[in-house]
């Protein structure tokens, strides 16, 4: 008792210390199961390879480079994506939330195409665009835009009318009020829309990468899923993991909290 | 007769992040007769709401004794109510279904702890909110199901901590009003944790002035009842005992 | 704090009947503008169908019998690898919330786990149960499962302790604790997971019939494309589109609000 009460009291302070140590602790008894089932050979090495192994084709693929060609082409992707998404749908969610006709001629529309979903518009954009960039780009800008939208519209309109009256009463045009009161005041919708638009987004890009892609992390999986080779499917579903959790959890999410909880938007 | 007894009762606590252990209550005796009203009172960080939470059986005690009618307590139970000073209140269940679920626990049928409800409702005047859910109703009507709440499941102590804390201070008033009205019908025993001297007087039989997880003195409160504010403000007694108490506070 | 209650719902006028026309009017008109601007442009069928040729696939494939199996194969496959999910998860998820260190310790866990949920598990769930119904629910279930899980176990440990004092106060024992009090206090998390959960899943069914089935509205849709009818695609993705928003407005959103708003509950990320 004692001894678990002083151990979990030192893990307690370390974490204090380094927050990072909270987020890879819990890791490690995930791996030990991971490695026991492995070696008792419940499964055979095909259908379930341990660490060791994914360790070595994580080295054996970034030596030969195409780790990196990989993660990068998904990674231009999906940023660039996501870029095009925001370009795109900050401005449109200002406009129809400044306008309550705007938002009801638009909303029905824009919750209709965010339930078509990315993925089903695959086929279509193949025979529109072909297999490629064109097609990848769509989607992954599809994906980001209607959670940006519809986010931005709540946003806008949740910004109390006393503050934009504030501000006009204060000389502020209503240029500047759009900029000086209105956008931080959907701000932190705005970024949740962004994190649940990306979170799609990665995910419609992984799909779009097995389905039509010839290269990236999602079609290394697949590519390796043809040929069985279940080392490299483990590798990509941990690289995936491992790359989200950090922009997730380490950008994102303070960003969401910063805006959201500094300014006491957000209760909780 | 003696309904609660703290003997010499301790407190430490460990600290995960100083990894050490941390002294919140000292050595505390106090006895507190069937049917009597006692405040504590203290400056913040006195321990007050931690012999609180001992009593009430939240969290365990370090040393000492805790006697209810001579027997040592185990854990949280319904002989001891609780009122919370944030309410505590279930927002999925109706007021009825709050003020019920004591009963509900005990096993009562439906009905019956429905008219056992509606009568406590009727005692704080909240008969026409039985139907309302928590967060539609003020702070106030909140707190006062909040004490129905805990009567209705007839405690043998009742133990409110700083229950007033977060209402309105017109409200308040109206609250200390109602609740010496109802403790002079019942006449449930309670022990009242508070750091408005003003309440602590104005409430009780007794004061018990705490200080660094210590009882720093006790005074006897023989005001007469009903208390009112309109008339309690401008009382001698009152504003003597008062002056006592807050000196002893600031001091302490 | 009233606002980002505003902010998460829907706009009030929604809710009426007379909203729904409201609803359905953008709608109409947007099939109208389509209607009229495919024979104005001369469009080619092979790029984008006319209204006419849509409803006449609408009509052939529901006669024909082919749109309700296909309909019929996703719903299926959704609704059991949900359930599944559900079932599985809301007891784990509560069972580890309940005591704070372990929660705090097991969170970044089920955070990564949640975060891989869906697609990413095609791969190897086509390698393990073979291409068709079994790798399909898996995906599902633990597209359903993670997101779920973190969701209670969030809900579970952001109940104010004074509530759980409070019951076992006034008499509740574990049972009771558990009934009264954890399982309605994170239901608006378990609500919301399973909403963002069923998110995901209905995307990865989508990619995952396209991939490894031979029946439901992934495949049909994947399959008109092989020979360029576009108006059988234009139907798929209008189904796809109505179901879900089916399943979220008339199911998910209502559920979500009855809890966190009767109850004055604000939902927590």
């Amino acid at each position: 008792m004692n001894i678990l009460l002083r151990s979990w009291s030192a893990y307690t302070r370390a974490t204090a210390r380094w927050p990072g140590l909270a987020a890879l602790v819990p890791f490690i008894p995930v791996i030990a199961l991971w490695v026991a089932v492995t070696e008792s050979g419940m499964f055979p090495r095909a259908f379930l390879p341990g660490p060791v192994e994914v360790v070595k084709a994580f080295f054996s693929l970034t030596y030969r480079g195409i780790l990196p060609d990989y993660l990068q082409d998904s990674l231009v992707r999906l940023f660039t994506g996501a870029a095009l998404g925001m370009a795109i749908g900050i401005p449109l969610g200002i406009l129809i939330g400044t306008s309550k006709w705007a938002h009801r001629v638009s909303w029905p529309i824009l919750l209709f195409f965010q339930a078509i979903g990315d993925i089903a518009w695959l086929p279509i954009l193949l025979i529109w665009f072909g297999f490629g960039l064109t097609t990848m780009t769509f989607v992954i800008v599809y994906t980001v835009l209607f959670p940006v939208v519809l986010n931005t519209v709540l946003g806008v309109e949740s910004v109390p009318r006393d503050l934009a009256r504030a501000a006009r009463s204060l000389g502020a045009s209503p240029a500047r009020v759009l900029w000086e009161v209105t956008l931080p005041g959907a701000l932190p919708n705005i970024i949740t829309g962004l994190r649940n638009g990306l979170g799609y987004g990665w995910r419609a890009l992984i799909a779009v990468e097995m389905i039509v892609g010839t290269s990236g992390i999602g079609f290394m999986m697949f590519d390796a899923r043809r040929s069985g080779s279940v080392v490299e499917i483990l590798l990509g579903m941990i690289i995936l993991g491992l790359l989200w959790y950090i922009v997730d959890a380490w950008i994102l999410a303070p960003i969401e909290r910063a805006t959201g909880q500094r300014w006491g938007l957000v209760t909780s | 007769m003696k309904t609660l007894e703290l003997r010499n009762l301790k407190k430490t606590y460990f600290d995960p992040y100083a990894g050490s252990h941390v002294t919140a209550v000292h050595d505390v005796s106090l006895e507190v007769q069937q049917g009597d009203f006692v405040s504590v009172v203290g400056p913040s960080g006195c321990g007050k709401t931690t012999i609180l939470n001992m009593v009430a059986g939240f969290i365990p005690h370090s040393g000492g004794e805790i006697l209810l009618n001579g027997k040592a307590i185990n854990g949280p139970g319904p002989e001891r109510g609780v009122v919370f000073q944030s309410f505590a209140l279930f927002p999925w269940k109706t007021v009825l279904d709050n003020v019920g679920f004591g009963p509900k626990m005990r096993g009562v049928p439906k009905a019956e702890r429905d008219r056992i409800a509606h009568e406590y409702l009727a005692l704080a005047g909240l008969s026409h909110a039985a139907s309302r859910y928590p967060n539609e109703l003020s702070g106030g009507m909140q707190q006062r199901v909040g004490v129905v709440r805990a009567l209705a499941n007839h405690p043998e102590v009742l133990l409110m901590d700083e229950p007033f804390a977060s209402v309105d201070a017109q409200t308040r008033m109206t609250l200390q009003e109602e609740l010496t009205r109802i403790w002079q019908e019942r006449r449930p025993t309670v022990i009242f944790i508070t750091h408005d001297v003003a309440e602590a007087v104005f409430l009780a039989n007794r004061v018990v002035v705490l200080s660094k997880g210590r009882v720093l003195d006790q005074i006897e409160v023989a005001l007469p009842r009903p208390r009112v504010w309109d008339d309690l403000i401008e009382d001698e007694t009152f504003k003597r005992l008062s002056a006592q108490v807050l000196h002893m506070v600031r001091s302490a | 704090m009233p606002h980002d209650i505003d902010a998460a719902r829907p706009p009030r006028w929604l809710a009426s009947a007379g909203g729904a026309a409201m609803f359905v009017a953008p709608l109409l008109a947007l099939v109208l503008i389509w209607a009229i601007a495919v024979p104005l442009f001369g469009i080619n069928p092979r790029v984008f169908p006319s209204v006419a040729a849509v409803g006449g696939a609408a009509m052939e494939s529901i006669r024909d019998g082919t749109l309700i199996e296909h309909i019929g194969a996703s719903l299926l496959r959704v609704g059991l690898g949900t359930l599944i999910g559900v079932v599985t998860a809301v007891p784990l998820g509560i069972a580890m919330g309940v005591s704070p260190a372990v929660s705090t310790f097991l969170t970044p866990l089920f955070r990564f786990f949640s975060v891989l949920a869906g697609i990413a598990w095609i791969p190897i769930a086509t390698l393990w149960f073979g291409y068709g119904f079994g790798a399909i629910i898996f995906v599902i279930f633990n597209a359903v499962f993670f997101v779920v899980t973190y969701n209670t176990l969030l809900g579970v440990s952001t109940i104010p302790m004074p509530l759980r004092n409070a019951a076992a106060s006034l008499g509740a024992g574990r049972w009771a604790l558990l009934t009264e009090v954890l399982l309605p206090g994170a239901l608006p998390n378990i609500v919301t997971g399973i909403r963002t959960g069923l998110g995901f899943a209905w995307r990865g069914l989508i990619a995952a019939e396209m991939i490894a089935t031979n029946v439901g509205l992934g495949y049909m849709l994947f399959v008109a494309r092989d020979f360029y009818r576009t108006e059988v695609i234009i139907l798929g993705m209008i189904v796809i589109g109505a179901i879900w928003l089916l399943i979220d407005r008339l199911l998910l959103v209502p559920l979500e609000r009855s809890t966190i708003e009767r109850w004055g509950m604000v939902r927590r990320a």
